[in-house]
């Protein structure tokens, strides 16, 4: 699959953050690839591929199923996306805390509580995380160590997005979840009417036909509001938090991730982790 | 480059000469001057070739050209001073909002690209007189992610999510709800165009009706839509039932009966083969689905599910030699019918966004980089002869395609916004579309055959005195056929009196 299988329906466009705050289909996926058919090369790109937030709303809306942040970041790299394989020999759970957990040590210890069984990772994949994002080269003896720490884990449980979706692919044989699936059965009866749940865009939109169900029937049954759009896709934060909240009648908003907090501090709402919930 | 080498060859075309189909390119005269007029205007103009690649075809993916610049529209003043600029220099403008035509008509062969969708905001709802004021750029669905917020939804758009508003109300937009509230460009209430000479004027049907008038149905000829005013409703999930048929004519004859008697709230057909034709029909409320059962579901000549299938199976049991078809049948009916009943968009048997549910499964089912979707639009009386003639020119060029069939009812206040539109001169009360969509997945037919197959369904209108839904860009060359010359001269001459360079949209109409 390639930009070449795109068809232009835009359907992209309705979910990227980028064009909510930009209306330039230039900077949408959308854009790359109709400009890739004819003719662009990934050098006229890099404005573009560089603007991307790496949310994944695009991939569930596009009807031919094109591998979007797959295709991001190899335009920002210019090498395919790093491929790996881990045999699960263990049976351990463990916590990829994640850059805003880790730095909030008292909403760390909280999740971890409810997380029962579970163990904090000692190493994260921070700086995995970070060259994803950039599309810098990864050592290929920095990204077996990492894997290799997490052979002996069935069960894994990660806070950032983009890593999440990685590990979906390098542990085949574990199960690797978000935090706000995770964490799920331990605050749906919390949630109530007025609340505005957010979910982790980037966690959400990566396995979204498996996990719309569930989140439609939290809000089908605590008659909370989501950061849904009409096509069902997690609508992310950055940039376009005050759009999530237009027209909304809300009095408390739930975050799933910590990063994202601090962007509804102009609701003049309480703001509150699902782990404080629980 | 991924432009397919095979171009249309004269020889192929049946009907019309070959100059009439593909726009010749501009030649660039006085590009340098009209840069440097916008420049000095602070009018961003992008030439880069990247740019400018991302429009050079629609989704039709048949008709290809590059402009030589393209704006990304953000104010009325803006493309004020861009039109002035391109009368000054004689310099087209094409402009675009979801690119979604299929015949080239938001494809600009040279000169400048408006790509609109750059004005996409919601600028006011107003809940009680249920009435919302936005920019013309904004798809539909943005519109309604946004009206959903107060309960609220539009009347009638098409069953495509990246339809822009400006785009939908110059050509008509049709919905499943159409047969009952009409088409989109009746919504309308009020507009903001910038004419073609620059100057940007509020109309309505009270306030300079008479640009209000060119400018709904007016296939961009006479103005930039840069707002709208429009009506909007109480946000209703609905209940949806499907009826199966063997016979095309029968569907129609029942789809016809239950638009006449106002049955439903929501009506329209959509086929997988000759033999397996569905009627669907679907309901705001539980009172009109109770008057629905209690008077005309007995006089419906469509099975249901279950004993369709049942019919179905033994139609093909006892033709054993047509196991192809029945195969595509079923794998057609494997995927089609899932992605109809998502359940996440579907709760207490009630279907939610229609929209969504229904262009997700368009693009997904029909969608591809080329695509051939003829149309023909005739009064009800004329629609069965359409339907059954183009259905035959499908039969003999593809071996599957889906026949889209809905009516749009029509306000007789608004017959002067019909005048050289897509609704037939001749429909009262009702109008009725059909759109023939050859399933090409991965077959590849040459633009010769594509071209012919569109001409002799193009043609199956000019003998029977129909319209079409897209009937500019590649198809302009059926315009003076269907409509007459006295017409077209008549809206030329205006034409020529609103837009003297003639700048505008230059390559869809005229």
């Amino acid at each position: 699959m390639s930009h070449h299988d795109c068809s232009g329906c835009g359907l992209c466009l309705l979910v990227c953050p980028v064009w909510h705050g930009t209306r330039d289909v230039r900077l949408t996926p959308k854009g790359r690839a109709r400009a890739i058919q004819h003719g662009a090369k990934r050098e006229d790109l890099a404005a573009s591929t560089a603007g991307c937030t790496l949310c994944g709303a695009c991939e569930p809306a596009c009807p031919e199923e094109l591998p979007l942040v797959d295709m991001v970041m190899e335009l920002r790299s210019g090498s395919p996306f790093p491929e790996a394989e881990v045999r699960i020999q263990g049976k351990k759970k463990l916590l990829l805390a994640g850059r805003a957990l880790r730095a909030e040590p008292d909403r760390l210890a909280r999740t971890l509580a409810l997380l029962e069984g579970y163990e904090l990772a000692a190493d994260d994949g921070a700086d995995i995380v970070e060259a994803l994002e950039a599309g810098t080269t990864i050592a290929d003896e920095r990204l077996a160590a990492f894997l290799a720490s997490l052979a002996l884990a069935r069960q894994v449980v990660v806070a950032e997005g983009l890593l999440l979706r990685a590990l979906r692919r390098w542990l085949a044989d574990a199960s690797v979840r978000g935090i706000g699936e995770t964490l799920l059965p331990a605050i749906s009866a919390k949630l109530r009417a007025g609340d505005f749940y957010v979910i982790a865009s980037q966690a959400f939109n990566c396995d979204q036909p498996r996990l719309i169900g569930r989140y439609d029937w939290l809000r089908a049954t605590s008659g909370c509001e989501m950061n849904l759009d009409l096509q069902r896709i997690a609508m992310p934060v950055a940039g376009q938090a005050r759009w999530i909240l237009e027209g909304r009648r809300v009095e408390r908003i739930v975050v799933e991730d910590l990063a994202e907090r601090a962007a509804f501090d102009f609701a003049g709402k309480p703001v509150l982790h699902l782990a404080e919930l629980a | 480059m991924s432009i397919g080498p095979d171009h249309v060859a004269p020889d192929a075309l049946v009907g019309i000469p070959r100059q009439r189909t593909n726009a010749g390119r501009w030649v660039a005269d006085g590009w340098s001057a009209f840069r440097d007029s916008l420049r000095a205007q602070g009018v961003g103009l992008l030439e880069d070739a990247a740019t400018r690649g991302i429009f050079a075809t629609d989704a039709g993916g048949t008709a290809y050209g590059l402009p030589h610049g393209v704006v990304i529209a953000r104010s009325a003043a803006q493309i004020s001073s861009l039109l002035k600029a391109a009368q000054t220099h004689a310099v087209p403008v094409t402009v675009r909002g979801g690119g979604l035509t299929t015949e080239g008509e938001s494809v600009a062969y040279g000169g400048v690209l408006l790509d609109m969708t750059g004005m996409s905001n919601v600028l006011e709802i107003d809940e009680r007189a249920l009435t919302v004021r936005t920019q013309a750029g904004i798809f539909w669905s943005a519109l309604a992610e946004r009206l959903r917020r107060q309960g609220l939804d539009y009347l009638s758009a098409p069953l495509n999510l990246t339809s822009s508003v400006g785009g939908t109300l110059g050509v008509g937009g049709i919905d499943v709800n159409s047969p009952h509230l009409g088409c989109s460009a009746d919504q309308a209430l009020a507009l903001q165009v910038v004419t073609p000479t620059g100057e940007i004027v509020e109309c309505s049907d009270t306030e300079n009706a008479t640009l209000f008038q060119r400018v709904i149905l007016g296939y961009g000829q006479f103005g930039v839509i840069t707002e709208a005013t429009l009506r909007v409703r109480r946000y209703q999930p609905l209940r949806m039932r499907y009826f199966y048929y063997a016979s095309l004519r029968a569907a129609i004859a029942d789809l016809q009966m239950l638009d006449a008697e106002e049955a439903s709230d929501y009506s329209g057909i959509l086929t997988m083969m000759d033999k397996a034709i569905t009627l669907l029909v679907a309901f705001d409320s539980d009172e009109k689905e109770a008057r629905f059962e209690r008077a005309f579901l007995s006089r419906l000549h469509g099975a249901g599910e279950f004993a369709f299938a049942v019919r179905t199976a033994i139609f093909y049991a006892l033709r054993p030699w047509r196991w192809r078809e029945a195969l595509y049948l079923y794998r057609r009916k494997s995927v089609l019918f899932p992605e109809f009943r998502r359940p996440e968009f579907h709760r207490g048997g009630k279907m939610h966004d229609r929209t969504v549910v229904f262009s997700r499964a368009v693009w997904k089912h029909w969608g591809r980089r080329q695509m051939v979707i003829p149309d023909l639009a005739t009064s009800a009386e004329k629609f069965i002869e359409a339907v059954e003639r183009g259905n035959e020119v499908c039969r003999r060029y593809f071996p599957y395609y889906t026949l889209y069939c809905v009516g749009i009812k029509l306000r007789e206040d608004h017959r002067t916004h019909y005048e050289l539109s897509c609704i037939p001169p001749d429909a009262r009360g009702r109008a009725y579309g059909c759109e023939f969509e050859p399933m090409l997945g991965d077959a590849v037919y040459s633009r010769d055959t594509l071209q012919s197959f569109k001409n002799e369904i193009y043609d199956v209108g000019v003998a029977l005195g129909a319209s079409y839904y897209r009937f500019g860009g590649m198809m302009k060359g059926y315009i003076r056929r269907v409509f007459g010359d006295q017409l077209v001269e008549h809206h030329l001459t205006m034409k020529r009196a609103a837009d003297p360079a003639m700048i505008l949209n230059r390559d869809v109409v005229f």
